[in-house]
């Protein structure tokens, strides 16, 4: 352990050179960054001041997001890291920290969406026949109580278009709010609106 | 808009807006409070569109408790949204009797909400936790500087 999170080594607002009196104390003491990657679960724990424990994820595959818009949350597989605002060299390596842009799995959320509005959303637009299949969300037997509670949502359920559009290519933008390297979750929620807008354009630009 | 100059998308945190209710509504959901101890929480933190979550009207993470000082400002424009407040004080020396004048200076958070500030103004400052390496406190009230002649002619 060298990692000290004191003040004492840095100079005063003045200016002034701090001369050293004491050593480095354990309550001041700093930990190695996790820099959670992609991959196969794997989580340490560690015991911290006051008998505590973190959980330092090492290595997500999933995450517990949620759509915003339609309060519903799901557990989606996460795909790569897409942005990252603080460093590009995160985005290269595919850290996942709080705040990264990443792109998951758009299955769970598209099953939920044509479950609860019998709706397709994203879907390519030919292969009518093979799809017609009991199972099928869009097509299954429904009772009438239910069949008239999607009656009652068919409004509410417009969807933003460049959202739609990443429903078609089954990859969703997704921002992580929590801290893999705290809490080891790496869980989220999905760009809607204008964030969804900000976030697009850098994308946009990044590549051009 | 013209307040995402950063990488990162601005907004308060906790304030979600939802894309699908903005119909007849005004644009956006602005989250504002009253920082306490009869301070009045500007127009401009309620109407504007800034984003700041250092500021005390409008971010949730920062109270003011402990000590409200004064000070006149010194150094405005030079940091971000941070500014340095002259104090003055007399200091007494009991062997000739006399006072002796000292100062010290302050860093202050200075939110947005505040514009127009300028070099000499008054300014009332509230103790907050430590939001930089020298910054706890933060604006809460501006008095402009009384100009003696009130013929304001200063830039122009």
């Amino acid at each position: 352990m060298g990692i000290s999170r004191d003040s004492r080594h840095k100079r005063a607002h003045t200016g002034a050179k701090r001369a050293q009196y004491r050593k480095k104390r354990k309550f001041e003491l700093g930990r190695q960054a996790a820099n959670t990657k992609i991959g196969a679960k794997r989580i340490h724990t560690v015991r911290v001041r006051g008998g505590n424990i973190k959980f330092r994820a090492l290595r997500l595959d999933t995450g517990n997001f949620s759509w915003g818009s339609e309060a519903s949350t799901r557990k989606a597989r996460i795909i790569r890291v897409v942005y990252n605002a603080s460093n590009n060299e995160l985005v290269r390596t595919n850290t996942l920290v709080k705040g990264a842009i990443i792109e998951i799995d758009a299955a769970p959320f598209r099953q939920w969406y044509e479950s609860h509005y019998a709706i397709p959303i994203g879907r390519r637009a030919q292969k009518t026949g093979a799809e017609a299949t009991a199972e099928d969300p869009l097509n299954k037997k429904r009772s009438n109580h239910v069949l008239r509670k999607i009656e009652s949502r068919k409004e509410q359920s417009k969807v933003d278009q460049a959202l739609a559009d990443q429903f078609a290519a089954g990859r969703v933008l997704a921002r992580i709010s929590s801290r893999p390297g705290q809490s080891g979750r790496a869980d989220g929620y999905i760009l809607e609106g204008k964030e969804l807008d900000f976030y697009v354009r850098r994308l946009k630009a990044r590549k051009a | 808009m013209a307040e995402q100059t950063q990488k990162a998308f601005q907004s308060q945190i906790g304030i979600f807006q939802n894309p699908k209710l903005t119909g007849k509504k005004r644009t956006v959901r602005r989250w504002y409070k009253d920082v306490g101890l009869g301070f009045k929480t500007p127009r401009e933190a309620i109407e504007g569109h800034y984003i700041d979550k250092k500021c005390p009207f409008t971010s949730d993470k920062v109270s003011i408790r402990g000590r409200i000082l004064t000070g006149v400002v010194i150094s405005v424009g030079k940091m971000e949204r941070t500014i340095i407040i002259r104090r003055e004080y007399l200091h007494y020396i009991p062997k000739y009797n006399r006072y002796e004048k000292r100062h010290k200076n302050l860093a202050a958070h200075m939110s947005p909400c505040f514009v127009g500030v300028e070099v000499g103004d008054v300014v009332t400052v509230g103790q907050c936790r430590p939001l930089s390496k020298t910054v706890r406190f933060n604006v809460l009230r501006v008095q402009k500087k009384i100009v003696k002649g009130a013929k304001s002619f200063a830039k122009f």
